[in-house]
Formats: C-alpha cells, structure tokens, sequence
C-alpha cells in the first residue's frame, strides 16, 4: 500500500505542477509540454503493450494515426461538430481497428506478432496515402480547432493556454487510468501471463480474451493521443500512421526504460528535446537515432529508468527484496 | 487483354527479385530465430556498391555481381559477430531493435555518402538486348532475374538437403547445443548463416540495380514485400518462400494492370486471407 501512497502523491503534485506551467513557461516551450504530455499517453499506452505484455508491436502507429486521421476527417464533414463527439468517435475507430487487427494477429507472439504488426501499420498506411479523396494524402488535412463545450458555458480553444489545460486534463485523466488499470486484476493477469502462460492457462484464465482486451485497450488510449495530436497541430499527415511513428514510440519507451510505469514519460521528453534542438542542427536526425537504439541496446538495456534505480539503489542501498527482478514484476506480487 | 504473357513476365521477373531478398531473411529467420531488420538495408549496400563498380569504375554488371555478395558476406558476418551476438542473451526484443537500428543507421549513411536522388544503373552486353517470346519483344534482362533466382534456389536448396554441410545446419537449428556437443562449433555456423544471408541481400541488391534503380526508399519499399512473402510462405520455409514469391510477383503485375488503385493493398489483403485461413503460412510448421 505505500507504494501507491507515493504513487498517488506524486500523481497529485505533478498535476499541481502541470496546473502552474502556463504561468512559467513562455509559449515555444508551453507547445513543446503540450506535445509532450500528448506523447507520453501514446507512450505509456505502448509500454502497456510491450513492458507489461513482453508484446514487441510495430503497428502502434496505425491506432495513432486513425485516431489522428478520424478526428480530421469528423471536423472537416461534419460542420458544428462537438469535441466530445469526436474524441468518441477517434476512439472508436481506434477500438474497432484494435478488435479486427487484434483478434487476427496476437495468436502469433514473438518475431511473428513484430513482423505482422508492422505489416498492417504499412497497409493502414498504404490506404491513408492512396485514399486521396479523404485523408488529403500526400497534402495532409488541415483543421480548425472545435470549441470547447461544457454544457453551462463553451470555452474557446483556439489560443494555446485553454487547449493545454484541456490536454492536461484528459491525457492526464488517461494516464492516470493506465496506472489504475496495471493494478486491477484484469492488470495483473497480463503481467502474470508474461511470466507463465501455460500456467495461468491451467488456473483457467482465458489468456486469448485476456491479451485481446489488453490489445484493444491500449490501442483505444494511443487513438486517444492521436486525436490531440491532429488537435494541437490542427493538421494532420501521413506521416501520423507511418511506421515511422512507431519507430518514435519505440525509441521513446526504449530510452525511458520499459521495466518502470513511468520510464516511457523521461523517454517522451528525450524525445521531444533531442528531436527538436537535433533536427535544427542537423538532418541526420534517424542516423542519431539508429545510433542511439543500438547503443542503448548494447550498453543500457534497461533505459534511463532504470539507470536511475541503478543508481537509487546505490546510494540508498537497501536491499532489492526482488533481487533485481522487473518493477512490473514487483508490483504484480500482492 | 493481348498482352497478358508480358504481364505474366513481369511478375515472374519481380518474383525473382522478392525471392532473393526473401530467402536470405527466412534463411536467417529459419536458421537463428532473428528477425532481420537490417536486411533490406544490406540489400539497399548492395544495390548501391553495384552502381559505384558498375558506373563508375569498371562498366562491368558481372564484376557487381561477384564483388558486392563478398563484401556483404563480410559485413554480415561483422554484424553478427560483434554486435548481434552480444544482444543474443537479451531475447528476440534486443536482437530486433538491434537490426532495427543497424537499418537506420546504414540508410542514413546510404544517403549521405550517395545523395538523396535515384540513380541508374545500366546493363551492358547481351543483357540489354531483347528476345522474342509469345511474339512479343522482352528485355532479356528480366528473364535474367527468374533465371537467377531459380539457379540461387536451386543451389541452397542443394546445399541445404544433400550436403553434410546441410546437416550441420539443420542440426544446429535443431539441438544447437547437442551440435555443439558433437564437435561443431555451432557460434561460427550461425556467423555463416548471417553473413550468407546478407551476401544473398547484396546479390538481390544487385541484381535489383538495373530493373528498379536505386533509390533512398529502396529498402523500405522491398521489406514490406519481402516480409510479406515469408509470411504467406511460412516462417523459415524455403519452399513457402519460393509459391509465396511467385504468387505476389503476379498479384503486383496483374494488380497494376486489373485494377490500378488498389494494386497496393492487394498484397496486404492476400496476406490477410492467409493469416485467417492458416496462420501459420502456407508452408509453415504450426507453433
């Protein structure tokens, strides 16, 4: 119970924090936290899939992009449309598409599950980038953001500093509900299933229904991310259901460490940082960032997350009850 | 519709190419259990090591295709000596984002030291010329490929199921480590196996030079592909990998020529109606 004590206050003090940024920070850097705080659902969301899982997937992109694509889509057809409408119906989709993929491919694991996933991320991109007439193709789509309503008063989102609010609210809502839901039985099961299927399989859970659901859920909460992002850009493009886009996703969650909660976040802002000071300095952005995947996967495989517990553990040496078994793992034992 | 035997062609042209670069990924895939990101990209070296040789120094298509694949032996066999098998106690999930990248890495140094922008290779000698079939005039050098690749086929297929060679290397995919036992030295026939594979990536690499030219998105453009036709042969099936081939060598032909628009998603979609009606692949072993 103490550990999700600190948990719980750390979630409180950060959202207090993320309350004062627009005070502090000027506006380049207020867009860069926004973009942020968007990555780090979609992040935490794929962490969900291959931390907690062990299931590599190269297809994140195809929820993120349909979630993406679908919010433009639904502002662009359909005049007057509420907000909350279309962040219903961008995660929809997103369920729909991750109940269809799902069901076909997570009776593969492995290499197989890796190759098929990306397979299907390189179909949905395939159709964004043929099917001119609605996604824009090559151009992309531009939106203007809908108003907020909220049902006594209607809050225009076109300045930066109310559209943060909203994004730190319901990302943080959904983060927040990632974190509940590794602690809920249904969590729990998935972890143990990485573990020992054959095994769970014998206690007579459904391991099928079960990964499915998780496939689904995590899918949902990265067509949630895309949905903010076609919101904060207001525009969208191909390139948010390209592989590529997985490719960053990857690149985050590795950087950050797949064995904490919380690694993919420092990961997002590596990401974002590098990816922003990087590509001014240099066009060689994907070089650095091959370097860095088979570096950190030679010398770090356990990400900055788990350099920082190196670290923890070293200066404040009690000793690990777990003997350096996964924080997953930890928190899956009652 | 007359000029249905061209298409047909064509696609056994393309189902050439799609085999040379898919059967040294399944060899690998079959052989070592990896997954190999990077070999779209070795085959990318290889298509532009060829235009260097070809265009530049020495105007010999031949020589290409005889010095490229060592080069690329080499560089495999680099790879998997010091990068890949310091990751082997990782799992698949370090030795896939290790390839994955090593893909980017080598993309990226593609471009830098080649340009951004295609270039042509050209063939010289009888392979440009054309022959007549069906009454139709055809590059010979399309049928070049088919040939190629039938007589590459032919001879792994050899190696692999009539040599003692074979055996060691089926057996070590089998017990790796009763082989080890018995007095092979199982690390450096896995060393073989990857640097093969990636020489098989820089022949296609090659052998795609003069029919596609290179291009920055080469690699991208034929990983799907290759992906695609080991998943509809079957993990690790050469024979899969040779019906599978063959059969998306004449969806992409007669694909462009029925129905343009959704030529792309054709391949996807005979992907799919695989998976739902064997997931294992058409040749696969059920896991």
């Amino acid at each position: 119970m103490k550990q999700r004590n600190i948990s719980i206050i750390a979630i409180v003090v950060l959202f207090l924090a993320g309350l004062l940024m627009p005070f502090v920070l000027k506006q380049y850097h207020l867009n860069m936290l926004t973009e942020i705080i968007i990555f780090s659902l979609y992040a935490i969301s794929y962490n969900l899939l291959l931390g907690y899982a062990g299931l590599l997937s190269f297809g994140h992109a195809a929820f993120f992009g349909l979630g993406a694509f679908v919010t433009a889509v639904a502002v662009i057809h359909i005049p007057g449309i509420s907000l909350w409408a279309v962040l219903l119906i961008g995660v929809a989709a997103a369920v729909l598409a991750g109940l269809v993929l799902g069901s076909l491919l997570l009776r593969h694991k492995g290499s197989y599950f890796a190759l098929l996933t990306l397979a299907f991320n390189a179909l949905f991109y395939a159709v964004a980038t043929k099917w001119h007439s609605v996604t824009g193709g090559d151009d992309g789509l531009s939106i203007t953001r809908p108003d907020l309503p909220l049902g006594f008063t209607t809050v225009p989102l076109s300045g930066l500093t109310p559209f943060y609010y909203l994004t730190l609210v319901i990302m943080g809502a959904a983060i927040v509900y990632c974190w509940y839901f590794t602690n809920t039985a249904m969590g729990k099961t998935v972890l143990l299933m990485r573990e020992n299927e054959e095994r769970m399989k014998f206690l007579g859970f459904n391991t099928n229904i079960s990964r499915l659901i998780l496939f689904t859920f995590t899918g949902a909460m990265a067509g949630l991310a895309g949905v903010f992002y076609t919101f904060h850009f207001q525009f969208v493009s191909i390139s948010a259901i390209s592989v590529d886009m997985t490719t960053a996703v990857l690149l985050m969650v590795f950087v950050g460490g797949t064995k904490k909660f919380w690694g993919p976040i420092l990961g997002v802002f590596v990401y974002i940082i590098f990816q922003n000071y990087l590509s001014d300095i240099t066009d060689r952005w994907p070089l650095f960032m091959g370097l860095i995947f088979v570096l950190m996967v030679l010398y770090v495989p356990g990400g900055l997350s788990g350099v920082m517990m190196d670290v923890w553990q070293r200066l404040f040496g009690k000793k690990d009850p777990n003997g350096g078994k996964s924080a997953a793992a930890e928190e899956a034992t009652p | 519709m007359s000029d249905i035997p061209v298409f047909f062609l064509h696609g056994l042209a393309y189902a050439g190419l799609l085999f040379l670069v898919s059967s040294g990924l399944t060899l690998i895939f079959g052989m070592m259990n990896v997954l190999n990101f990077a070999h779209a990209a070795m085959y990318m070296i290889g298509a532009y090591l060829s235009y260097t040789i070809i265009m530049q120094m020495t105007g010999q298509f031949w020589m290409a295709l005889m010095i490229c694949p060592v080069i690329l032996f080499i560089i495999g066999a680099l790879v998997e000596r010091f990068l890949l098998r310091r990751v082997h106690a990782q799992g698949h999930l370090g030795e896939l984002l290790l390839t994955f990248g090593l893909a980017y890495i080598i993309t990226e140094l593609v471009k830098w030291h080649w340009g951004n922008y295609p270039l042509a290779v050209n063939v010289t000698g009888f392979l440009n010329g054309t022959i007549t079939i069906f009454g139709f005039i055809y590059p010979i050098y399309r049928i070049f490929i088919f040939v190629a690749a039938v007589l590459v086929g032919g001879v792994m297929a050899l190696i692999l199921y009539k040599t003692r060679l074979g055996i060691i290397l089926r057996a070590s995919v089998n017990d790796s480590e009763m082989t080890n036992i018995l007095g092979v030295n199982v690390p450096l026939v896995f060393m073989g196996v990857f640097a093969f594979g990636t020489a098989l990536s820089g022949f296609a690499g090659v052998i795609a030079g003069p029919l596609l030219s290179t291009f920055p998105g080469m690699a991208q453009e034929i990983l799907i592909d290759a992906f695609v036709v080991i998943v509809v042969g079957g993990f690790g099936s050469l024979g899969g990998a040779v019906v599978a081939a063959l059969l998306i060598g004449q969806l992409q032909s007669f694909g462009v020529l029925l129905i343009p628009k959704l030529s792309v998603a054709l391949v996807y979609l005979l992907m799919a109606a695989v998976l739902i009606i064997k997931p294992s692949g058409l040749f696969g072993e059920e896991s």
